[in-house]
């Protein structure tokens, strides 16, 4: 997805200047003014079935969300039917208390760390990739390959047995090199080591994404650029920042802003190593709203904390949106 | 009664109701209405093994039999049932009939989500069990009917208590402590295994003190969690817990203390009778080292208070077979076949005349002189939010084993404790 977005950023003339190209051609003859208005609905067309499919399994679901979050539903109306609208009780209840603000917080700071380190990370290894030889790249692609197809909950499940206090690998590895205290460590019994734990996992399991993004990206730079830079007496150092650097750019914009919505939302993760907990204390903006709406059947409740969180989702990537209207206005 | 329950206690019983079976309801009531059921098929939802499968045969072809329609099983799992049963009710088809909680039928009864059982109760409960009917009545009417009920003992391993040169089983909870200990010194085994959340342990220790997890404040209920008989009970549990490595964060499920015990080298667990079954499936040479004691209590004279958790069922009031649902239950709950699953699965019957079922299986026998000074959550509609994870008891049972007092642990989790008591019905 990310190397789609790209793509369309760069070559600089769009379909918009052939589709006018053609216009102007067939003006004269109403045949084909009638084929081109055909044609001219094709790409609508072609829309449809991507358009219809967002609106039934994002859209839909999305009204309804905001629907519930101005309605007190708990399990006596669930079950009876009841529809009992509450104005705007939920999100008074949910601004107003410090919960919410503090769960924000954090899931922010959370987001950040984690980018960082999968963004530091995954370019490095991506850059990696450019540069080993064949065999060596292959095998570490197929290694990044299974890494990103692992599915999530299986992965979250396996970290939580390496992890596990009592017969987890890794306090076992810990101890036997030396450092007895962690023999019976637990893990998930500190908001900090839990946090370890799950960052470890998401970093691991975005890494993938990012290396292979930027790998491509590197295929695309001309090789003449390096062999000018270097006539030029530019160093390593100069050449990555002035030749490989600004191709990649919009490559690690469109990286980052996937990574965002990604870990912004790891829900899986967060909930299956630890609950959130412990007590409470490594919660997120997704797993809140489902503790609160799902797991206290506070429908209405966790409902509005949904509807917060994508609004804060959409602030947050609302740099990159930016961004990107920008660069098609320019194109345009 | 939570969680898997070990179906293969026993397969004696059916020569026994088959024949008994065959000998029935020759040609009484029903007959009439008997034929109007057929066709029709009762769906209900048992607990993931709470009845064994001989069980559900039994009754499914008794069921038939008197009412010519038939019944399908649904086995559910503990983990996220109310949210599961929220919304299964709340449909246009909900089960029929299905196994509730005690401690969750308050909250049930309150939705409307339960029929009134009224007249079921007039027809075949009147002996039963008082203190075991407490949780399906909900402002003087019947909601549920009670179905079965157990308590925690000690599963202990013979072979460990043996090393340790221990003779005779402890009478009072400073024996039980003092056994321990002498485990700990003279074998290599972890003397118990008693994770820091087992929960349930800790609500019959309350129980046992004579406290209770809420109060009263004015109209709304509170925390009760800082009163001194409940950080008594919770002292005597950190007491225990010091004997063991088993994490102060994880409940008695995670993992499976039933798994932990049957790799051999842990002294003893509490638990419910089945759990030894998840031992033995887990290690089938243990078998014969297990043993079961009652949990012993601060006098010789009186078992520890324990935590009586049990399973009622009830009728959707959305389900559009009300009258099919009572035949069910008027066999489900009939002596023969309450016997029955009293029989196989060493689980309290819902009356006192069926007790004698439990004859012979040790962890029943252990169980029962417990029962009597058994106890459990508050039984009120709002309790039930408070056991949805992250549970604040819980928290409160961590923050003490890690070394809070009491009292700094209650204030702690007590903010979370009362926004779940007053969360909003």
């Amino acid at each position: 997805m990310a190397s789609m977005t790209v793509q369309t950023e760069r070559p600089p003339s769009g379909p918009a200047d052939v589709r006018k190209g053609a216009d102007v051609v067939g003006s004269g003859r109403p045949t084909q003014r009638a084929a081109s208005r055909a044609g001219a609905l094709g790409p609508y067309l072609l829309l449809l079935p991507a358009c219809a499919a967002t609106v039934l399994l994002l859209g839909w679901p999305l009204v309804k969300d905001v629907l519930l979050s101005f309605q007190n539903l708990n399990m006596a109306q669930l079950i009876q039917h009841v529809t009992e609208w509450n104005g705007v009780d939920n999100y008074k209840e949910v601004l107003t208390g410090e919960d919410f603000w503090r769960v924000t917080l954090r899931s922010i700071l959370f987001t950040a760390v984690n980018v960082v380190l999968t963004m530091l990370l995954g370019a490095l290894v991506g850059l990696l990739l450019a540069r080993l030889g064949k065999r060596m790249r292959f095998t570490l692609m197929v290694g990044l390959v299974l890494a990103w197809a692992m599915p999530v909950v299986a992965a979250s499940t396996v970290y939580q047995w390496l992890f596990a206090q009592r017969f987890g690998v890794v306090n076992w590895v810990l101890d036997k090199l030396g450092w007895h205290s962690m023999a019976d460590y637990s893990w998930t019994s500190s908001q900090m080591s839990t946090f370890f734990v799950v960052t470890v996992l998401i970093v691991w399991q975005s890494i993938p994404f990012v290396a292979i993004n930027l790998y491509a990206a590197t295929t695309t730079i001309p090789t003449e650029l390096y062999e000018a830079a270097s006539l030029d007496g530019a160093g390593a150092w100069r050449s990555f920042t002035t030749v490989t650097l600004p191709f990649l750019r919009p490559f690690l914009y469109a990286t980052t802003f996937l990574e965002i919505i990604w870990i912004f939302k790891a829900f899986v993760q967060v909930f299956t190593i630890n609950g959130g907990g412990p007590d409470r204390l490594t919660e997120i903006l997704p797993v809140y709203a489902y503790i609160e709406g799902v797991g206290n059947q506070h429908y209405g409740m966790g409902a509005a904390i949904a509807v917060l969180t994508i609004l804060i989702l959409l602030g947050l990537t609302a740099y990159y949106l930016r961004i990107v209207l920008k660069q098609e206005e320019d194109e345009l | 009664m939570k969680r898997k329950l070990i179906s293969a206690i026993g397969v004696a019983g059916m020569m026994i109701s088959l024949a008994a079976c065959g000998g029935d309801d020759g040609g009484d009531e029903g007959k009439t209405g008997a034929d109007g059921y057929a066709g029709q098929t009762l769906t209900v939802w048992v607990m993931d093994g709470s009845s064994p499968d001989q069980w559900q045969k039994d009754v499914a072809a008794a069921f038939e039999k008197k009412t010519k329609a038939k019944v399908k099983f649904e086995i559910q799992q503990w983990n996220g049932i109310q949210q599961k049963l929220t919304t299964a009710l709340s449909e246009e088809n909900p089960p029929d009939v299905f196994e509730i909680g005690n401690t969750q039928t308050p909250a049930y009864a309150k939705t409307g989500g339960l029929a009134d059982l009224a007249d079921l109760k007039a027809e075949i409960g009147a002996d039963w069990t008082e203190s075991l009917n407490n949780s399906s009545v909900y402002e003087g009417k019947q909601y549920a009917a009670p179905w079965y009920f157990a308590n925690r003992v000690v599963i202990y391993n013979k072979k460990v208590w043996a090393d340790a040169g221990i003779k005779d089983l402890p009478k009072t909870r400073d024996e039980f402590y003092a056994d321990l200990k002498q485990i700990d010194a003279k074998t290599d085994a972890e003397p118990i295994y008693l994770p820091g959340q087992n929960w349930y342990h800790f609500v019959g220790l309350v129980v046992g003190e004579g406290g209770e997890l809420v109060k009263k404040d004015g109209d709304k209920y509170v925390s009760n969690l800082a009163d001194p008989k409940v950080a008594a009970a919770m002292e005597t549990y950190k007491k225990f817990q010091s004997l063991s490595k088993a994490p102060k964060d994880k409940d008695e499920a995670t993992p499976q203390q039933g798994e932990v015990f049957g790799k051999g080298n842990v002294g003893a667990f509490i638990g419910m009778g089945w759990e030894a079954g998840i031992a033995i499936e887990a290690n089938p040479k243990i078998e014969k080292e297990i043993g079961y004691f009652t949990i012993p209590g601060a006098t010789a004279g009186k078992p520890e208070g324990v935590f009586l958790g049990g399973s009622n069922l009830a009728v959707a009031a959305g389900s559009k077979k009300q009258e099919l649902a009572k035949e069910f239950l008027k066999i489900a709950l009939s002596d023969q076949y309450e016997g029955q699953l009293a029989k196989l699965n060493g689980v309290i019957p819902n009356k006192e005349s069926l007790q004698g079922n439990v004859k012979g299986n040790a962890a029943a026998e252990a169980m029962a002189p417990a029962a009597a000074g058994g106890g459990t959550t508050p039984l009120i509609p709002e309790w039930a939010a408070v056991e949805n994870a992250p549970n604040p008891v819980k928290t409160y049972m961590t923050a003490v084993l890690n070394g809070k007092s009491p009292a700094q642990a209650a204030k702690q989790v007590e903010d979370e404790f009362n926004k779940r008591l007053a969360q909003q019905q």
